[in-house]
């Protein structure tokens, strides 16, 4: 340890890391001292969980260094990272719910004697752990899957300090926590760092930030705007402009003077259990209604729920004056589209052509007598890739091999191929490069000047802003406000989504 | 050689059913193999009247059905003899149940077909301890005091038998070094192996040998896929053994969609409709050799001449032997009426 | 490995298939030419070559015609293990005294209803009962089997209609008319998986379920057709069987699933569903009818044949993976 600070024992600098079509990490610092909580903030797709799991061995930087109790290092796999003695608590923790307690902590590096493992011996090691963690009372033979989401999330610190892991990186962790278990989180923490062991804490709120970090390192569009700020001091307004301050402008379309067409989607009181309660929003053709909120926020099951792919508890959903009834077959039939959160697992069929995507939903109405028409299939997604401006233009190529922003724009021209009247986007631009967002924000105004209206989610709140006409914030299941985009600012957005935080910094409120 | 015992220990029961070659759509009631009183034989006059009790596996499949039919219809030849028939169930616990009854009821004799001839041993050690000699049919018991007397069908023997009748009439042909073929069942069966054994040896003392062998499935499909191959393999062939008339019925099609006839066919077991192509003399099938559920119609005979203290008359001993085992028999052209009423 | 950015057709993914077909028909190549070295007095004859070539054919034609409906089930993420009790069942139902009393027009319609019904039956509890499919189709396989002993008496039933017994031997234009069946279905299943709206469900289903459903597709019901299909499939092969044993018992079509499924795979369908094509699936049968057919000409036992069947199915896999995978990869993984 020859390095300028005796107690550094993480430093990362000017780290990158591409992947296809995004720059996910942009020249990233940050600085772990030992023994203190170093917190990670920044909004979605700022790079969190990319930085991650650069950390954890996961993927690998392409540029940039990484220094580990002062060696430059760069981890093959996340075994190695373990073993180096950085452990990662992921927000889905990853147990196996059906082994025990003393299982899952010495899980891959069992006791062994002979080749045999000790049983005795794990769960014996296991209690001198949970000790050390305050916990002795948890028994180390109870089946990990009895356990409540508080008991778990120490299953995972004990399997990091049973490979004496001198970094713990926690992404999220009180997400799944109630109020009170925050505490004994907090107070579990505050133990570890007694110990010497490092703690990066990832979190979006500031409350949080406040009473358990030391310092902080600030993410945004994969940079790091700003390093080690104190924790408890740094005003909110500054930690919150440097989240959202950016480099690069957005470019919106400008909002046309139109009037707004007929109503087409009325959501009233709609409930889903531990999910979104007593939701009421309206979409008229031509306009742009934005969500905003975390995840976490029930944004996404909001939408889930609107398009039948899950059934409300209780409310009521009509499109057009007619009621829909929780399938997505009637959704559709309506006039419904969705472009899913998750453009791979739940939009595309990544073995396909491109052509063969955008006519999912309408080949069924091009082909005749039970043919498909392939011909004409391929020139109606010709037409609409020409008018998304999809790059290549070549609706015959694995729509795998387009970058992010394309494939969005296939899931999209998927819809407008099927004419439909309203069209629910879900993080549009997750994974989309710079260039290719200003695209994507011309192609779906264009769609409402077509008299289509839409209903957005993104947790880029100058996204929502700039986007659409009428803006509802959420939080933690309910609308907390309803405006026209003109009337709210940034700032008042992201005070309101972080609701809490403000009160407790003793900061002002919009 | 405990071959049926073993085969079911093998955990082939399809296999064993199969491997006892049955191929008729009908249950053979009215076909019964029956030998009734004969004049000559001192033992053939009513003796003491007695009680045969009887027990097989349910009659589930035709060479089982055609066992218990034969029992009692060679029962009912004897104007001494009251048949007791108990249902066996479907497996040896179910048999051993109703087997406790029957001891209780005391029959002179008891003729068994067990399920498995392990698991039953106990209760025939049971029922010797009783004092009811147990007549052992086909599936033997391991411990030699379990059973009086055992009659059953000998594997290696129609290997033997299948050989010699192919031998001698290639050599009646003038035939030097033939081409034979050979399809036989399933392979990973002991008593498949020991019918190919028995047929290599008998063609060994003729210096032949056997030019391809293919294994089927004791099924038709089977059998029609590995003759087919096999007719490809050997285009022109002098005969052909086929272990098992059933899975003959789909060697036979294949035969006839190549239109091969230039070699003689001998098949096995003895279906009833194996005899009547044979007595037709219409296809190459020109013989079978025998594992008949004859053996049934024997083991009452031997039960009821145990159960009158009787040997049999022929033989010096005063008392019958403790074990029979049967010749394979082989059925061609000329003697096929005489053993149509055999096959099942 | 910067090879991997080159271009040419064996780099293209689309050609894939196309790459995989010629790869399998090399293998056939290559049977072909041991077979010669083993009997050059057989395979020196054309007339020999052409007639076991029919043989090879027509012994690929039954489980052809099943493997075609195993492929649709697969594409669109399933599996059918209930194929060989199928043609069991539908083989004996349609061979009974009474079935037959309605001559080869009755016997016909009674294995392909018996096929479809038991294959409905499979996608109801699918698709409609959440079954897992390899549940599902294993609990028809029991419950076929059974219901076919039961029917049958445990007993061989020969067939006695004459024209379904002369099916089997019967040519057209020098072929046999069981090629002819297998050809037919599996003109039909290409048009069908390549040319229709159906074939395009089956792709979307196994591709990506969840984007199936969230454009509107009705996967379930989709799904039930799936094993209809293939249940389909099975009273078509049900008959060919029967028409060449002649006959039908509860025990005919032996791990004729296994058989399907391998030669799919090694075909190219992915086991995980979305990809495939029939015509890999056919030439996989094929090959696989060729080891059974070069083993019995060699005089080799089947014992022998299982293990290299076994072999050729982990060789196509390994490849089928290779593909993506640069071979330093695949060894520096462990």
């Amino acid at each position: 340890m020859t390095t300028t600070e005796p107690d550094v024992i993480l430093r990362l600098s000017n780290v990158v890391k591409d992947f296809p079509g995004v720059r996910a990490l942009d020249g990233v610092e940050l600085e772990v001292r030992a023994g203190e909580v170093h917190c990670l903030l920044g909004q979605n797709g700022a790079g969190k969980s990319t930085l991650i799991k650069v950390l954890a061995g996961v993927h690998k930087a392409d540029a940039g260094t990484v220094e580990w109790l002062g060696e430059p290092v760069s981890f093959a796999n996340p075994q190695a990272a373990m073993k180096a003695g950085i452990a990662t608590i992921y927000q889905e923790l990853d147990l196996v719910d059906d082994m025990s307690v003393a299982e899952n902590v010495f899980l891959g590096h069992e006791p062994r004697k002979f080749g045999f493992v000790l049983p005795g011996q794990a769960a014996r090691n296991t209690t001198t752990i949970l000790r050390r963690l305050g916990h002795a009372e948890v028994p180390p033979r109870r089946l990990v899957r009895a356990l409540p989401n508080a008991g778990k999330q120490l299953v995972s610190m004990a399997r990091a300090l049973s490979h004496e892991a001198k970094l713990i990186i926690m992404d999220e962790p009180s997400a799944v926590l109630a109020h009170d278990e925050v505490a004994n989180l907090f107070r579990i923490i505050r133990d570890l760092t007694a110990q010497g062991i490092a703690v990066v804490y990832i979190s979006h709120r500031l409350e949080e930030i406040r009473e358990i970090g030391d310092r902080v390192t600030v993410l945004r569009d994969g940079q790091t705007s700003a390093v080690n700020l104190p924790a408890r001091t740094t005003p909110t307004r500054d930690l919150v402009s440097r989240m959202t301050g950016r480099n690069i402008e957005y470019v919106f379309p400008p909002r046309p003077e139109t009037e707004r067409g007929e109503l087409l989607l009325e959501v009233e009181n709609l409930s889903r259990d531990n999910e979104f309660h007593d939701v009421s929003l309206k979409v008229h053709g031509g306009e742009i209604v934005g969500i905003a909120g975390l995840v976490g926020s029930g944004r996404s099951e909001l939408l889930e729920t609107i398009f039948g792919a899950r059934r409300a508890d209780s409310g009521s959903i009509t499109m057009s004056g007619k009621p829909l009834r929780g399938s997505v077959a009637t959704a559709v039939r309506a006039g419904l589209g969705m472009a899913p959160e998750e453009r791979k697992s739940q939009a595309l069929l990544l073995g396909e052509p491109v052509y063969r995507n955008m006519t999912l939903t309408t080949f069924s109405r091009i082909a005749r007598f039970g043919f498909t028409d392939a011909d004409r299939e391929q020139r109606e997604s010709m037409a609409v890739a020409d008018q998304l401006e999809l790059r290549p233009r070549d609706v015959r190529r694995s729509v795998s091999t387009l970058s992010g922003g394309n494939q969005q724009k296939v899931v999209v021209g998927r819809w407008l191929l099927g004419g439909t009247k309203l069209l629910i986007l879900d993080e549009p631009t997750r994974g989309v490069d710079i260039g290719a967002r200003a695209e994507l924000y011309q192609v779906i105004r264009q769609l409402t000047a077509q008299g289509v209206g839409v209903l957005l989610v993104s947790s880029e709140v100058p996204e929502v802003l700039g986007l659409a006409d009428r803006v509802l914030v959420m939080r933690e299941g309910r609308v907390v406000r309803q405006a026209d985009a003109g009337q709210l600012t940034e700032d008042d957005v992201l005070d309101l989504v972080m609701a809490g935080s403000l009160d407790t910094s003793g900061e002002e409120a919009a | 050689m405990a071959t049926r015992r073993n085969m079911l220990l093998g955990g082939a029961v399809l296999g064993a059913l199969a491997a006892a070659g049955c191929t008729s759509n009908e249950t053979p009631s009215g076909n019964a193999q029956t030998k009734g009183p004969d004049a000559g034989n001192p033992n053939a006059a009513p003796g003491k009247k007695i009680t045969i009790g009887f027990s097989a596996p349910a009659a589930d499949h035709g060479w089982i059905a055609a066992i218990t039919n034969n029992a009692k219809a060679q029962a009912a030849t004897y104007s001494d003899v009251t048949f007791k028939q108990v249902e066996a169930g479907k497996d040896a616990a179910a048999q051993r149940a109703v087997l406790e009854t029957l001891i209780a009821e005391k029959p002179d004799v008891i003729v068994l077909l067990p399920h498995d001839g392990k698991e039953l041993n106990a209760f025939g050690l049971k029922a010797m301890n009783a004092g009811i000699p147990v007549v052992n049919l086909d599936r033997a018991f391991p411990d030699a005091l379990a059973y009086r007397c055992q009659i059953k069908g000998d594997n290696y023997g129609m290997g033997v038998a299948a050989g010699h009748y192919i031998g001698k009439a290639l050599k009646a042909k003038n035939i030097a070094s033939p081409i034979i073929g050979e399809i036989a069942g399933m392979d990973e069966l002991e008593l498949t192996q020991e019918r190919s054994q028995g047929f290599k040896a008998a063609l060994a003392t003729y210096g032949f040998t056997v030019a391809n062998r293919r294994a089927a499935r004791f099924t038709a499909d089977t059998g029609q896929k590995e003759a087919q191959n096999l007719l490809q393999a050997l285009p022109k062939m002098d005969a052909l053994w086929n272990h098992d008339d059933d899975q003959g019925i789909g060697v036979l099609a294949a035969i006839n969609a190549a239109s091969r006839n230039e070699f003689l066919m001998v098949g096995g077991a003895g279906s009833k409709k194996a005899i009547e192509d044979i007595a037709g003399d219409k296809s190459v099938l020109k013989a079978t050799v025998t594992y008949s559920p004859s053996m049934a119609s024997s083991a009452i005979s031997l039960a009821r001449l145990i159960g009158q203290n009787k040997g049999m008359a022929d033989l010096v001993e005063l008392q019958v032997p403790k074990e029979v085992i049967l010749a394979s028999e082989t059925i061609t052209k000329e003697n096929a009426q005489t053993y149509l009423k055999l096959g099942f | 490995m910067t090879a991997l950015t080159t271009t040419g057709w064996w780099r293209d993914e689309s050609r894939e298939p196309l790459r995989r077909n010629l790869g399998l028909i090399g293998v056939l190549v290559a049977l072909f030419g041991i077979g010669a070295i083993i009997r050059p007095d057989l395979y020196g004859d054309p007339q020999w070559v052409v007639d076991n070539t029919l043989v090879i054919l027509q012994q690929a034609a039954a489980i052809g015609v099943v493997t075609v409906g195993m492929t649709f089930v697969i594409i669109g993420g399933g599996i059918d293990l209930s194929v060989g009790a199928l043609i069991a069942l539908a083989g004996v139902w349609s061979t009974t005294v009474a079935t037959q009393s309605f001559g080869a027009g009755g016997m016909i319609f009674t294995a392909i209803i018996v096929g479809v019904l038991a294959g409905l039956v499979n996608g109801v509890l699918i698709a409609y009962g959440r079954l897992v499919p390899f549940i599902a189709t294993l609990a028809m396989l029991v419950a076929a089997r059974g219901l076919a002993a039961q029917i049958s008496g445990k007993q061989t039933q020969v067939s006695n209609d004459q024209f379904i017994n002369g099916l089997a031997s019967s040519k057209v234009l020098g072929i046999p008319s069981l090629v002819l069946v297998l050809l037919a279905v599996a003109g039909l299943g290409w048009v069908l998986l390549n040319r229709t709206t159906f074939g395009r469900r089956t792709v979307a289903i196994g591709g990506n379920q969840e984007a199936a459903r969230l454009a509107g597709i009705n996967v379930r019901r989709h799904t039930m057709l799936l094993y209809a299909l293939s249940g389909l499939c099975c009273g078509i092969a049900a008959i060919m069987l029967t028409s060449l044993a002649t006959s039908s018992q509860a025990a005919a079509a032996e791990l004729y699933e296994l058989d399907a499924i391998a030669a799919a795979i090694i075909g190219g369908t992915l086991l995980s569903g979305g990809r495939g094509t029939v015509t890999g699936s056919l030439i996989g049968v094929v090959v696989f009818a060729t080891i059974t057919n070069l083993f019995a000409i060699a005089n080799l036992p089947t014992e022998v044949q299982n293990m290299v069947k076994g072999g050729i199915i982990v060789f196509a896999v390994l490849v089928q993976q290779l593909k993506f995978k640069s071979v330093k990869q695949l060894l520096t993984r462990t």
